[in-house]
């Protein structure tokens, strides 16, 4: 089909709204559950997007381009247009002018000028690019629809590493180079500062490509109402932000558009995006005038959605003979891929360079750079794993080079507690820390001694294997700096009944918020949790929100609140005073103000007055900065290359922890994923642009096999600048787990004392990396 | 891909009268057919387990199944494990130790552990074993902890599944 159908009201019958997604399965009122949302996820009651029914739904399926790079010269959507079942088929061609581009994430920044079509025009720029839509009865239909459209591109060279497509004469866009944005943080180090220096040490680290992988891929459902509005079921991590999206990029008021997210199978930082996809699924449905979803597959997801990391980095330190550091200088080139839609993310690597060190010296100098490669976007830590890595191997480094304990490195260059706030060269300004009492309490929690004697017990005996101990430290930042992306809204409204239904511009893809939040407002207001619920992710309900990401929701969306539960309760208060309470003390405990002899509860105030009793508002919560230490111990079997990983410590501070248990979930959670990428992730690529992985069993992730002895604990250093003191969580875990175990192998591999670690041991340590660098001589020599 | 044939399926205990093209995926057919949406599909290429049910008590990987090879068949799904409004020993113990945050994989690895310990509960005193089981499975959000304690909780000694049911009150 060339053209597309005229605007058509919609079908009749009209469309049912899907089922909401506060299924409760029966009896599950007497159910004693780990977190409210269980009830309906153990027994299949859960509503994925995946899950809901909607009369008349339509599926949709996208070919995408086999070429990484190379001139669209036609795509032929014949065939796939006979197909029985097949509703319509469009190129961007076909599209024409309905064509929508996918707005640029910092508006007015170089993106601009390299626009992402939701359909590729005229040049295609990645294996896994959408080149054209099918949308079709159902999914078998769509897909074969897919299969019948013929695609010719006439290929152009392919780029693949962001430091050749930087020097580059191709350019994936015309009239201007492969550097999208180019950033400094800090000054420029002098050169007399580096000659100067009693000692300076140079590594250079591969970030590679990790596929972010939650287990449900990405999934939509664009439902047009009778009204004229359109219902977008997704699994979002913003739906505010998508909502604004949606309507720029389709030329829509962004009242007609509800965003709906029900229960989510995860995110990880890889669904906050909008995507091509996305623009043309909606798209379609309202041209249809009928829903149309689209639910991705595996294989699809792998090469079509987002990568995140891929950074090529090399870092100096110059340091004194006792060990300080003098200077630190970090180089990225971030590779963006084919689009560049979230520079911010290498951003963060610069802004963070300084990390928890007290470094006076500290520059940055970061480019972001496409290739024909799938774009990068955040991946859980989004920027701070990057930057932690490449400092902590260069931080071991120096050690070795010094002869020095790297854990004593570590204590000797700290930013000390009572130098907090403390601003960094780089700009960045950390709240506060207690760095050195994480190092000394994973390295109790470890046995530090028993370890290091036992290293040396083993490289005395000739037949035992290699052991290592690897450290990490390190500051990390949740929640973001800047406003708007500081706030957060909440609402709390109490019903006449004395329930109180909480609202926030958080969205949880797995982060047990609807347990959580509910559990901190009731006990802000001394009431009994299951007087408290929670409503999230619609953008009806919700009249403004920023989302969940950058473990921002305990540290700004509970910081909201909170702040609003202390608010209402004065409110209550002001409302008994109103209603004519004389007394000059009123209080409140409990969900009950008193004064005197009266009382009222929250339920009483709330009947009293025809005005609703609630509060509501924007709430500023800037970034905080957890840290923490992680310890790994490891045996390398220099026959085989394999990693076995005998103890991994993970001490975190993510200041108050309103829930314990549900921090440790994702911590847990996290240091799995940083397992997965020091020992087994990686998209790669080969010269063609071609990813090399296409399913599970080509991109490998940590089963229960791969777990080692987990010891988690924490310090708590309360976040300043909130009276909740969160300072949030989730993204820690992947953050320490990597360096740590990188750093234990290399420790068991043996004592470079070379200066520099240029072309060594690079991520992933497969059995392959570990076999060469043990066969070598010295690893990370030149 | 022509011709749809008539099939019946029996899934907790319910017969489905469905008719589907034999190139359908008993996942498929499960969740849009027979509307019991609570198998997932996480991979579609039979390496994650997401869209683990029983079939005649053997876990299988419904996305490697046609639903016509069903036909005649005894097939489990987590809808079927709660009854009488009350949870299965497992289901109560992966909520109660943690062992879900989505809830994607959560089907996937209550059916693989139902199949297989209702079979042979032995397995959980057996750590080799047990991570062999489990590491059929893929989770991405958890870290396997809380779903290892939770096959210890239920089929360990002096396990909950001996008590029958959940625990709720
Ligand atoms: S969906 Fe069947 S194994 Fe992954
Ligand atoms: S709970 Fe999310 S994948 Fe297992």
């Amino acid at each position: 089909m060339s053209d597309l159908p005229p605007t058509r009201a919609p079908v009749q019958p009209p469309v049912s709204p899907p089922p909401t997604f506060t299924h409760v399965p029966q009896g599950a009122q007497s159910w004693l559950l780990g977190r409210r949302e269980d009830a309906r996820l153990v027994t299949g009651a859960g509503r994925y997007v995946g899950d809901l029914k909607v009369a008349g739904c339509l599926d949709a399926a996208f070919v995408r381009s086999r070429v990484a790079h190379g001139r669209l010269l036609a795509v032929d959507t014949g065939a796939a247009a006979e197909i029985d079942g097949v509703v319509g088929v469009w190129s961007a061609a076909d599209m024409g002018d309905e064509l929508p581009v996918v707005p640029s994430f910092t508006p007015g920044s170089a993106d601009e000028e390299r626009q992402r079509p939701a359909l590729a025009v005229d040049r295609v720029r990645y294996v896994g690019e959408p080149v054209a839509v099918i949308v079709g009865t159902d999914r078998y239909v769509a897909e074969d629809g897919a299969d019948a459209v013929r695609v010719d591109i006439d290929p152009l060279p392919v780029l693949v590493d962001p430091g050749q497509a930087a020097a580059s004469s191709t350019w994936l866009f015309d009239g201007v180079d492969n550097v999208a944005d180019e950033m400094e943080f800090g000054e420029p180090v002098d050169d007399e500062v580096w000659q100067r220096a009693a000692v300076v040490v140079e590594g250079a680290y591969r970030q590679p490509r990790l596929a972010p992988t939650p287990m449900e891929p990405r999934a939509i459902l664009a439902v047009p109402e009778l009204d004229g509005r359109v219902t977008i079921w997704v699994s979002h991590q913003a739906p505010h932000r998508l909502q604004k999206d949606l309507a720029t990029a389709l030329q829509l008021d962004v009242e007609r558009i509800r965003v709906r997210v029900p229960d989510s199978g995860g995110a990880f930082g890889s669904k906050s995006g909008t995507f091509p996809e996305y623009l043309s699924v909606v798209r379609l449905a309202l041209r249809l005038g009928r829903p149309v979803r689209w639910i991705e597959d595996r294989a699809e997801t792998l090469s079509g959605a987002t990568h995140g990391r891929g950074q090529n980095q090399r870092v100096r330190i110059a340091a004194d003979e006792d060990g300080r550091m003098l200077a630190l200088a970090l180089e990225v080139d971030a590779d963006v891929g084919g689009y560049p839609i979230a520079g911010f993310v290498a951003a963060e690597t610069g802004l963070a360079a300084a990390g928890p060190y007290l470094t006076p010296k500290v520059h940055a100098r970061v480019r972001t750079v496409v290739t024909n490669t799938t774009p990068t976007a955040p991946y859980r830590g989004a920027g701070r794993p990057e930057q932690v890595y490449a400092v902590e191997r260069t931080v071991d480094l120096l050690a070795r080079r010094l002869g020095m304990d790297p854990a004593e490195l570590r204590r000797r260059n700290f930013i000390p507690p009572e130098a907090f706030p403390y601003e960094a060269p780089t700009g960045r300004r950390y709240d506060s820390g207690q760095y050195a009492l994480a190092l000394d309490k994973a390295l109790e929690l470890v046995d530090y001694g028993y370890w290091r004697e036992e290293q040396r017990r083993r490289r005395r005996s000739d037949t035992e294997r290699a052991l290592g101990i690897g450290l990490c430290s390190f500051a990390e930042r949740s929640g973001l700096e800047q406003a708007p992306m500081a706030h957060e809204w909440a609402s709390l409204d109490v019903t006449p009944d004395g329930r109180v239904v909480a609202r926030i511009g958080t969205c949880s893809t797995g982060q047990s918020h609807e347990t959580v939040f509910p559990e901190l407002v009731a006990h802000t207001l001394g009431i009994p949790a299951q007087c408290v619920s929670l409503i999230e992710g619609d953008t009806d309900e919700v009249v403004q929100g920023i989302g969940t990401f950058g473990s921002r929701s305990m540290q700004a969306g509970g910081s909201a609140l909170h702040q609003a539960a202390l608010e209402l309760i004065e409110e209550a208060k002001r409302r008994a005073v109103r209603m004519g309470c004389a007394e000059p003390d009123v209080g409140y405990a409990d969900g009950t103000v008193s004064a005197g002899e009266r009382s009222w509860t929250l339920g009483d105030l709330a009947t009293a007055s025809p005005e609703p009793l609630r509060v509501e508002g924007v709430y500023d919560n800037a970034a905080a900065f957890p840290f923490g230490t992680y310890v790994a111990v490891v045996e390398v079997d220099p026959e085989l290359g394999n990693v076995r990983v005998l103890r991994l410590v993970a001490i975190d501070d993510c200041g108050v922890a309103v829930d314990p248990e549900i921090v440790e979930d994702q911590t847990i959670g996290a240091i799995v994923q940083g397992i997965g990428q020091a020992l087994y992730e990686e998209m790669p690529y080969d010269n063609q642009g071609t990813p090399q992985a296409d399913g599970l069993l080509g991109y490998l992730l940590p089963t229960i096999g791969e777990l080692p002895p987990l010891t988690l604990d924490t310090t708590v250093t309360p976040n300043p600048n909130t009276a909740l003191g969160a300072k949030g969580a989730g993204e820690a875990g992947c953050i320490g787990t990597p360096p740590a175990i990188v750093n234990a192998v290399i420790d068991a591999l043996g004592q470079s004392v070379a200066g520099t670690d240029i072309g060594g041991v690079q991520l992933p340590l497969t059995p392959e990396t570990c076999w060469r660098a043990a066969a070598g001589q010295e690893v990370g020599a030149r | 891909m022509t011709g749809r044939t008539p099939v019946r399926l029996t899934v907790n205990e319910t017969d489905y009268d469905v008719t589907v093209e034999p190139r359908r995926l008993l996942a498929d057919v499960l969740r849009e057919d027979c509307n019991l949406t609570g198998t997932k599909l996480g991979c579609e290429h039979g390496v994650c387990g997401s869209c683990t049910v029983l079939v005649d008590g053997e876990g299988v990987r419904s996305c490697l199944m046609f639903a016509v090879q069903c036909a005649g068949r005894d097939i489990r799904t987590v809808e079927g494990l709660a009854a009488h409004g009350r949870l299965h020993a497992f289901q109560q113990a992966i909520s109660t130790e943690h062992g879900l945050q989505c809830g994607f994989c959560t089907a996937g690895f209550v059916m693989l552990v139902v199949g297989a310990l209702e079979d042979d509960p032995s397995i959980a005193e057996d750590p080799e074993r047990l991570d062999g089981l489990l590491s059929s499975n893929l989770c991405r959000c958890t870290g396997y902890e809380g779903i290892r304690r939770a096959v210890l909780r239920a089929y360990g000694r002096n396990g909950t599944h001996e008590k029958d049911g959940a625990e709720g009150h």
